[in-house]
């Protein structure tokens, strides 16, 4: 695929920052409306996003994610500096979570994160070093495309 | 009459001075200042009266029924938004306001906030009926739905599919009336009284119905100093009162103009109100994201407070909203509805949308993904030229929207008085 059919933007994501939750999964999702991708991989793409994002504030120190659209898929990197995930497969599991009783009072913390990206995604690859870091690749496959 | 981009709202050039108020009030961006006068764009204007409210010299206009149309109708029936009842202070009760309405040239008057506990009634019962999906979103103001078909069109799913009081009062007038009275129903208006320009739209072009029961609707800043003065003629009103039977108010509807209002009768469901239209997109950019899920009704309306903050009403939000409160206060937890009646029409589909709510068209931008690709490119290099300070000179409401405007064709980056400025 030719880079200039690619469109690439990073956001940075700042651990702890609350305020701004949901900011970087709004913005994705107005670019990609603006690419004319369909409605279902908009809506797909914005919840995924919105999970990595979140993940990203709640548990790391900082993170960056990273957005490459083509006219075929929506990739979405999110890499972050963070405490990491010591048991992936635990993890992906549907109600489990690490997050502290102070998070979960906000009602944050259900143990949805992981495999509610997965469900929303056609790829998902996790990739965590404990104590140093988290990487995360979405791949949601456009459907509206007709060239 | 079924119109394509109907708009109530529209701009008064003569008046249009072409300053920016309008421009940077537009929650969807809608308006650009082109030859020194505000215009609107068609596809982006939602009709929530934004502009409206921040205008200095009066250019916005909002098109409601005049009282000429009237004229058409050989029997005119009103019936007002609740809102009407914060109008007029606290020595005027509810069935006054009415009774004066009534002399203000209608054969009848109709109060709202019976149907609107019926509403209320119905939306409960299709909650229990449709565990999913969630939240569901209500379809009362025009202008969300109108916000979620162009903006969010994920989420026309889940707008709760039952027809505001004002659309059920008119189809339940329009069933019963042209027997009772021997009328052709042609010749029957049926109106309603707003606070809002959006239900004009609502009415000629629904969004959910057919064709609307409604015939048209007088703003309540119209229609005011009729009532006004018809209600200063008090001792004839108090005699008129006796003459007319006492309409039974609904505890649970008096307060439905206020923001919560429309959820409050809800007895088993988890209910989330939102006012304003900032607060609105924001929430349904969470919704959107997949947020409010353990929410069972989320009420959305785009004025601050609720429809009490419309912007063709004449008192002071705040004022009304402590008369509707205490109104709210007096008639407690009455209901006047017979649960019974609300399930036979419920389950007769009576109270439904005749097809659901359909995304409008999007406006990417390019057709084909891979120039829209190209062109988002372009637009951030552009936009990183520009100074964003935001200032609406160049006739966008912001430098952001001015990129994007160059690379639909729209405008041209020279429209920008600091690039100019710095090539010179």
């Amino acid at each position: 695929m030719a880079a200039e059919d690619v469109y690439r933007q990073e956001f940075p994501v700042k651990g702890g920052d609350f305020a701004k939750a949901g900011t970087v999964a709004c913005r994705i999702k107005e670019l990609l409306k603006d690419l004319g991708l369909d409605v279902k991989t908009v809506r797909r793409a914005a919840i995924a996003a919105y999970e990595a994002e979140m993940n990203v504030i709640m548990y790391a120190w900082q993170g960056r994610m990273d957005l490459a659209v083509s006219p075929q898929e929506v990739r979405i990197t999110v890499d972050d500096q963070g405490p990491g995930i010591a048991d992936i497969e635990l993890a992906m599991t549907e109600g489990y979570s690490t997050a502290t009783p102070e998070l979960r009072e906000l009602g944050f913390g259900a143990g949805m994160g992981l495999p509610n990206i997965k469900r929303n995604s056609d790829v998902f690859h996790v990739d965590s070093q404990t104590g140093q870091g988290t990487r995360l690749e979405i791949i949601i496959r456009t459907n509206g495309y007709k060239p | 009459m079924k119109e394509k981009n109907f708009h109530s709202i529209h701009i008064t050039k003569d008046k249009c001075i072409g300053c920016v108020h309008c421009l940077t009030a537009c929650p969807t961006r809608a308006i650009r200042v082109r030859d020194g006068k505000a215009q609107i764009i068609d596809e982006l204007c939602i009709d929530c009266g934004e502009c409206l409210r921040v205008c200095p010299y009066d250019a916005v206009h909002s098109h409601t029924t005049s009282f000429a149309a009237l004229d058409a109708f050989e029997y005119k029936v009103a019936i007002p938004s609740t809102v009407l009842y914060g109008q007029f202070g606290a020595a005027n009760l509810p069935t006054e306001i009415l009774s004066a309405l009534r002399r203000g040239g209608f054969n009848e008057v109709y109060d709202l906030s019976s149907i609107c506990e019926l509403n209320c009634a119905a939306v409960e019962e299709y909650l229990n009926e449709h565990p999913r999906p969630r939240p569901f979103i209500t379809a009362t103001c025009p202008v969300v739905v109108r916000l979620i078909q162009g903006r969010y069109p994920a989420l026309c799913g889940q707008i709760l599919p039952i027809e505001p009081p004002r659309e059920i009062a008119a189809k339940i007038l329009r069933t019963i009336l042209p027997k009772a009275l021997n009328l052709a129903p042609e010749k029957i208006g049926i109106i309603h009284i707003t606070p809002c320009p959006a239900k004009m739209v609502s009415i000629n072009s629904p969004a959910t119905l057919n064709k609307s029961y409604l015939d048209g609707a007088i703003s309540i800043r119209d229609i005011y100093p009729q009532i006004l003065n018809a209600l200063r003629k008090s001792q004839e009103d108090a005699l008129m009162r006796h003459l007319f039977p006492e309409t039974q108010f609904s505890g649970i509807g008096m307060g439905w103009s206020l923001s919560g209002g429309e959820t409050r009768g809800l007895k088993n469901h988890r209910a989330v109100a939102v006012s304003g239209i900032q607060d609105t997109m924001r929430v349904l950019d969470q919704v959107e994201a997949g947020l409010l899920q353990d929410i069972d009704l989320l009420e959305c309306t785009v004025c601050p407070d609720g429809c009490v903050g419309g912007p063709l009403e004449v008192e002071n939000r705040f004022l009304a909203k402590s008369r509707i409160l205490q109104l709210v206060a007096a008639a407690g937890e009455r209901a006047v509805v017979d649960p019974k009646d609300v399930s036979r029409l419920y389950h007769k589909n009576f109270l439904s949308f005749d097809h659901p709510v359909s995304p409008v068209e999007s406006r990417p931008l390019d057709r084909d993904p891979a120039k829209a690709i190209r062109k988002a490119k372009r637009r951030e290099k552009i936009f990183a030229g520009l100074p964003r300070k935001d200032c609406g000179v160049c006739g966008a409401p912001d430098c952001w929207t001015l990129a994007d405007d160059v690379v639909r064709g729209l405008a041209h980056v020279d429209d920008c008085p600091f690039v100019k400025k710095e090539k010179r």
